[in-house]
């Protein structure tokens, strides 16, 4: 039986701007939101749009990505036929090679969506973080009679610069693509987010596999390809909250965002439109008599002696008597101690904060950095960590950084 | 088999003294009573039982139990979604004159034909008022050991009042133990004691042979229940061992019961002692976590995901989805799935069940020795 639509996840970036967060894990299954991984949005995006078979494209450090998916039982995708399929890349007959590129990734996977028959194919990111209706998507998608399109998002001019832009006309058609342009004509940025009619894919995926001069990338040679032969090309307007994550103060900005849901658009508390997750199975997060806890997001497993404002704790921190954590957010498992100050930071998973350290910093007019400490790594106690910081491995007892 | 427990079964009955909580159970059965913000009392049970290989369990529900059903779903979340063995549930044969269950003999005469198609060697059967996070590996390694018929947990603790008070047995009938060297030589029903007692748990380890046969036995002669009619006049016949509990346990057995249970779990000790062991598995809700909103004042709370706080709370279990307002206050308050607490409200000592809605400025207090309970879906 041939499916309507199947979507292919990119899921194995480094997301090496990540640094120390992305040191063993891929970036798409970096936490986020307390108690959410990155690639909880797509995914819970495609179960929510009502795509059931979902092929997930890994790479680097697979191992935490592969355990996290396991048969997808949390995004309801456990499937008799479809279902959620982890897709590394393999050996054949005629030898091997790693995903050289987007493009390619999907390539290698060709007999993989055809065992589905789809009609169209939508290609995802794992690494942003976006509550999207695909069905909307697919719906344009159908009423232009496209053969490609791109979700697109408006962005401020002075910032378009930045992003590969979509110039289209008033029926959004797509006359051109400019790639971080100096002089933009448009400030349509492309989300990375594509629909495609599967024949036009196959067919521009094998002619691209043989030109050995290409990069085998979806923006830097399949997109220019439909363009230069006058392929259906529209541009799909999306309006709600989207986030690249891929840089330390993005994602801990957006995770600030998860706080604010009233101004920043990213709203979690949706019954209409969860986002799912493998969830701790912890007890009921406790906050103790003489603790403070203001403008701030817990969840199951924490327990709370001190004081906690305007931060995202994950499963299972533990902020002792007399810590301090401000403007953080702090990844499960991790135990602040007594005393400890834990500010604008990002703390991994099972990290140890000793007694009366202190961890980056508000910030000022000349320096907003956010302090980065990677998982399992044990601060010592009185130890000293600058707001520019990048910990990756332990610090001891009233050390400096 | 590489473990002896997977050579277990067990058995769970879902409606054992129902009648103690009578609100409680009104939408619900014992069960399925929601608990220590986020589970419901039966999770204690399959999470012990499933921690420790018994992977074929049979729950006997009686009456009430849409909750439950639609809490259990296929066991997934307890890793009992299994080919062989797994979780089944049996109602009542509906047939011509079906009635509810009595006892345990009448509700285990009616499995007999799946009892003996079993493979398992040994037959636990348990209650599920007993909040517990249970080494059954432990017990049945004693009742090995012991070359026992059958073994028979308990706790050493008080009577509970309500128990020690209450002038009839239309709540059911409880038990405690005369133990000597281990073994019980003595069944009490019912009994008014004051002080410490071998408190039946209510759980037997018993070889599933010999349960055949007892039950089958006690049916013919039409006895009901387990442990007065079967085990009490045996009880020198048989070669009953006491397995003395000694971890945490909450025995809920009235609705007080039932609030300073929840209540003694804002204190760390008694939070580690139950939870410290094995995870406690239950249905998973995928709420978002739980947000304190600017103004937001807690003290001294147990708090599931899926809340959003911006009132002050204090000494108080809040179930998943409890919404309170600005300026309300909520004080030795046990809020169940989906309460909200209107804007300026002010309550203390309430147990509000699943979608109860205090509304704007109201004001209630119960007080330490009686909780005010608020049924389902109930406005105030």
């Amino acid at each position: 039986m041939a499916k309507e639509m199947i979507a292919m996840l990119l899921a194995g970036g480094q997301g090496s701007r990540l640094y120390a967060l992305t040191e063993k894990l891929a970036k798409p299954a970096v936490p986020f939101g307390g108690k959410y991984r990155i690639i909880d949005f797509p995914l819970s995006n495609c179960v929510n749009s009502g795509i059931d078979t979902v092929g997930i494209l890994t790479q680097y450090q697979p191992l935490v990505l592969n355990e996290y998916i396991g048969n997808g039982q949390p995004w309801d995708l456990d499937r008799l036929y479809g279902g959620v399929h982890v897709l590394p890349p393999y050996q054949k007959a005629s030898g091997s090679d790693w995903y050289k590129g987007t493009a390619n990734a999907i390539y290698q996977n060709i007999s993989f969506i055809e065992r589905y028959d789809p009609k169209y194919v939508i290609i995802l990111s794992g690494d942003q973080i976006c509550k999207q209706d695909y069905s909307d998507f697919l719906k344009f998608h159908k009423e232009k009679e496209a053969e490609f399109s791109v979700a697109v998002m408006e962005v401020p001019w002075d910032e378009a610069s930045r992003f590969g832009l979509m110039v289209a006309d008033e029926n959004d058609k797509i006359t051109e693509f400019q790639e971080k342009p100096k002089n933009p004509k448009s400030n349509l940025a492309s989300m990375g987010i594509y629909i495609f009619n599967w024949d036009i894919l196959k067919k521009y995926l094998e002619d691209d596999e043989a030109n050995p001069d290409s990069e085998n990338d979806f923006g830097n040679n399949i997109i220019p390809n439909l363009l230069s032969d006058n392929r259906k090309m529209y541009a799909y307007h999306f309006d709600g909250y989207w986030k690249d994550v891929g840089t330390i103060s993005s994602l801990w900005e957006a995770n600030m965002e998860v706080l604010d849901p009233e101004h920043s658009g990213i709203n979690l508390f949706d019954e209409d439109w969860k986002i799912y997750s493998r969830n701790s199975g912890m007890t009921g997060h406790k906050i103790s008599a003489g603790a403070v806890v203001e403008n701030s997001m817990l969840t199951d497993g924490c327990r709370i002696k001190g004081t906690v404002k305007h931060s995202v704790l994950f499963s299972g921190v533990k902020v002792e008597k007399g810590a301090v954590v401000e403007d953080a957010v702090v990844m499960g498992g991790t135990v602040i101690k007594e005393g400890a100050v834990v500010k604008h930071c990002i703390i991994a998973e099972n990290v140890t904060i000793g007694e009366n350290a202190i961890v980056g910093a508000m910030p000022t007019e000349t320096e907003k950095g956010v302090a980065t400490i990677g998982a399992n790594i044990t601060i010592g106690d009185n130890a000293k960590i600058g707001p520019n910081a990048m910990v990756r491995k332990n610090v001891e007892g009233g050390e400096e950084q | 088999m590489i473990s002896e427990n997977m050579n277990t079964l067990g058995i769970i009955f879902p409606n054992s003294y129902d009648a103690m909580v009578p609100e409680l159970v009104k939408v619900r059965l014992m069960a399925s009573i929601p608990f220590a913000s986020r589970y419901r009392l039966i999770d204690f049970t399959l999470s012990s039982m499933a921690n420790c290989n018994i992977d074929n369990i049979c729950v006997m529900v009686n009456n009430n139990y849409h909750s439950l059903m639609d809490h259990l779903g296929s066991g997934r979340e307890w890793d009992l979604a299994r080919k062989n063995g797994g979780l089944h549930i049996y109602p009542p044969f509906a047939q011509k004159n079906a009635k509810p269950y009595n006892g345990r003999v009448e509700a285990l005469a009616s499995l007999l034909n799946f009892l003996r198609d079993q493979k398992e060697k040994y037959v636990i059967i348990t209650d599920t008022n007993i909040v517990a996070n249970f080494d059954y590996h432990a017990m049945i390694k004693a009742h090995i050991e012991s070359g026992a018929d059958i073994t028979a947990a308990y706790n050493e603790q008080e009577l509970p009042e309500s128990i020690l008070n209450s002038h009839s047995n239309d709540k059911g009938f409880y038990y405690t133990f005369d133990v000597k060297e281990n073994r019980i030589t003595k069944i009490y029903v019912n009994p008014k004691e004051p002080g410490v007692q071998n408190f039946s748990m209510n759980m037997y380890l018993i070889g599933r042979e010999l349960l055949i046969s007892l039950i089958d036995e006690a049916f013919i002669h039409g006895q009901q229940y387990f442990e007065r009619d079967v085990l009490l006049p045996q009880v020198n016949k048989l070669n009953i061992q006491g397995y003395k509990y000694d971890g945490y346990v909450a025995r809920i057995t009235d609705t007080k019961s039932y609030f300073d249970e929840n209540m003694k779990l804002l204190d760390d000790y008694n939070l580690d002692a139950l939870f410290s062991g094995n995870p406690i598995y239950t249905k998973i809700r995928d709420d978002n976590p739980t947000r304190y909103i600017e103004g937001a004042k807690v003290q001294n709370v147990m708090v599931a995901d899926g809340c959003i706080i911006e009132g002050e709370v204090e000494n108080s279990i809040l179930f998943r989805g409890v919404t309170i307002a600005k300026g309300a206050k909520v004080k030795n308050c046990i809020l169940m799935q989906g309460t909200a607490v209107e804007s300026g409200a002010d309550i203390e000592y309430l147990i509000t069940d699943k979608d109860v809605t205090v509304t704007a400025g109201k004001e209630m207090k119960g007080t330490d020795s009686y909780p005010i309970y608020i049924g389902k879906s109930q406005k105030i």
